[in-house]
């Protein structure tokens, strides 16, 4: 990383405009409160503080190769004070030499130059411990921004891999029992085998371009679900059938692409798979506050007992929920009188992330 | 000569059309029934004792494998179903073949005759039932549900629902919520296939749920009785004692 003061032009400003401030005082003393001529008074501050403004910013080295991660504090201390000790010494020997060469024949400067040595050299101590800590804030907080970054980038690609991961999934037992119901109707009906091939690659179709977005509209995923069902339907002929009550005005609503399809194959599971009587399955939707709100409700046998597997579709649908809506509770589901029921609620405005970037 | 008697069970009208479709083609078979699911598979197999079963496994209330555990004397099977994942399972239980669907005539004629082979060679079918359990036995998967049959009643008992099982000479009664069951199974079955989270073993004679144990008594020296949330009490063995510690202080 490079000197962060030679990251942009006001940073180096505000450098030299301090050791400018630095000097104005430093002048100020020797002048106005020690005494010293003008003249000698203004060469020592300029050329004493040119000096450490460019000693100093070569001090970034020193903060970036002592850092308190590689170094036990007794040789982080043992480090910073041979390093404090040579560069004082340097600068106010060095200009030492300069300002006596230049001042010759002022025999007061002289002597006061010669006496103030050794508080020039705590001066530079001290100036080389605010250059230090200065740095160490500035290294600090430039890492500390730069993992801020990096975590952000990490968190968002996290989500959208979580995303990926909870979007839907054919169910292949679907489609192999689905080939086996063409299979079937091509000796039987071969009129009903072609409807059930358009339906299927139909279903494929957009099951698999919708998987590329987040967010499709509620007619395009009535329109899937209907599809699905009408193939479902012809394998279980009259065991099931499915009532959709939702106003037109709603249909053009955004929510979760392939968000219901789970939610229907869960009917279809437990419901139809799992029961000998007949199954209504139903949809409706409804606006309530800032949410379109999905009650999608099917009858089952209370007697079949869960099998495993159960859930898992719905428990990837509130993750989705909570992780595209950042918020918890968007689903609920609810087994009463042999009806089970899932109500959805999909915030209508803002707040949608649409996981790709 | 005499006709082979086959059952098509399975709960698609049109996966049962296509396998009729096939049978057809085979003069020698005769298909005595067909049915919609397990119940009245088993009805059927007990009554008409058909030589082979064509049986799908995903069915409604039972699956085809809990159908055949309710039979006694079980004709040979072919499975027809979708889902791979049951093939190594039908094959422990003695299946003559195992048919992926959806399946072609050329396959489901091979299928055939296998089992045309083990019915002219009048190889026993009854060793399906054992090997049933034997592969029940190998599977180390967590039992949901157990099937059970009291004469002309079946019933499906959800394991969340047992109570204790209690060891009775053959067989095993299970107690739960809807009543006591005789199954035809070991303790060391079900010690094996009742998740150990839920149950423990805490006698010989009896293994408990964990959730209906009220209290742990110290009746006499080393001697301990659990009183269950339904009043009744169990006796618990040492080794049963200090598993239930162990449990208990997790």
């Amino acid at each position: 990383m490079l000197n962060p003061i030679f990251q942009n032009r006001q940073y180096i400003a505000v450098y030299f405009a301090l050791w400018i401030l630095v000097s104005a005082i430093h002048f100020s003393a020797l002048h106005l409160i020690i005494g010293i001529e003008l003249y000698p008074a203004l060469a020592d501050s300029i050329f004493y503080n040119i000096f450490y403004s460019l000693l100093g910013l070569s001090f970034w080295y020193i903060t970036k190769y002592i850092s308190f991660e590689d170094n036990k504090p007794f040789r982080l201390i043992g480090n910073h004070l041979a390093a404090a000790i040579v560069s004082s010494a340097i600068w106010v020997i060095g200009g030492y030499y300069v300002l006596q060469r230049i001042t010759e024949d002022d025999l007061i400067y002289s002597e006061f130059l010669f006496s103030s040595l050794i508080w020039r050299f705590f001066i530079g101590i001290l100036f080389y411990t605010i250059i230090n800590a200065l740095n160490y804030t500035l290294m600090y907080y430039a890492n500390f921004r730069e993992k801020l970054v990096k975590e952000t980038e990490l968190s968002s690609l996290v989500q959208e891999a979580e995303l990926k991961t909870l979007k839907y999934q054919i169910n292949p037992h679907f489609i192999f029992n689905s080939l086996n119901s063409i299979s079937s109707l091509t000796i039987s009906e071969p009129k009903k085998a072609q409807e059930m091939t358009i339906k299927l690659s139909s279903f494929l179709r957009s099951t698999l371009s919708k998987n590329e977005k987040q967010l499709t509209k509620l007619k395009d995923e009535l329109h899937n679900t209907r599809v699905y069902l009408d193939i479902e339907k012809i394998r279980f002929e009259d065991k099931f059938e499915f009532i959709e009550n939702v106003k037109e005005k709603f249909l053009n609503i955004e929510i979760p692409s392939m968000l219901l399809q789970p939610i229907f194959e869960n009917a279809i599971k437990h419901g139809v798979y799992e029961s000998i009587e007949k199954v209504i399955i139903s949809i409706e939707a409804l606006i309530e506050r800032d949410y379109l709100k999905l009650i999608i409700k099917n009858n089952y046998d209370p007697e079949a007992v869960a099998k495993s597997g159960e859930g898992i579709g719905l428990k990837n649908i509130a993750k989705r929920l909570q992780l595209m809506y950042n918020q918890d509770n968007l689903i609920t589901t609810s087994k009463k009188d042999g009806i089970f029921t899932v109500i959805i609620y999909i915030p209508l405005s803002n707040g949608v992330s649409d996981g790709k970037n | 000569m005499e006709k082979i008697k086959v059952v098509v069970i399975d709960d698609e009208r049109l996966a049962r059309d296509i396998l009729k479709n096939y049978i057809h083609e085979h003069p020698q078979l005769e298909i005595i029934a067909e049915c919609q699911n397990g119940f009245e598979g088993i009805k059927v197999i007990n009554e008409q004792k058909p030589d082979l079963i064509f049986l799908d496994i995903q069915m409604p209330k039972i699956t085809g494998f809990e159908m055949l555990e309710l039979i006694d004397d079980p004709p040979f099977v072919i499975f027809t179903t979708a889902y791979d994942q049951y093939a190594i399972k039908a094959f422990e239980v003695n299946a003559v073949d195992y048919l992926l669907k959806p399946f072609a005539y050329d396959r489901f004629d091979e299928a055939l005759n296998k089992a045309l082979e083990k019915i002219k060679s009048n190889s026993q079918a009854v060793e399906t039932i054992t090997a049933i359990d034997k592969a029940m036995d190998e599977t180390v998967e967590f039992l949901e549900r157990i099937v059970v049959k009291d004469k002309q009643n079946i019933s499906i008992i959800p394991v969340s629902d047992i109570i204790y099982l209690e060891a009775q000479s053959d067989y095993v009664q299970i107690v739960s919520r809807q009543g006591k069951f005789l199954k035809q199974k070991t303790m060391k079955f079900f010690e094996k296939h009742l998740n150990p989270q839920n149950f423990v073993r805490i006698h010989r004679s009896y293994i408990s749920s964990i959730s209906n144990i009220k209290q742990l008594q110290l009746l006499e020296k080393e001697t301990y009785k659990a009183t269950l949330t339904t009043g009744e009490k169990l006796p618990v063995s040492k080794t049963g004692y200090s598993k239930l510690r162990q449990l208990l202080d997790q």
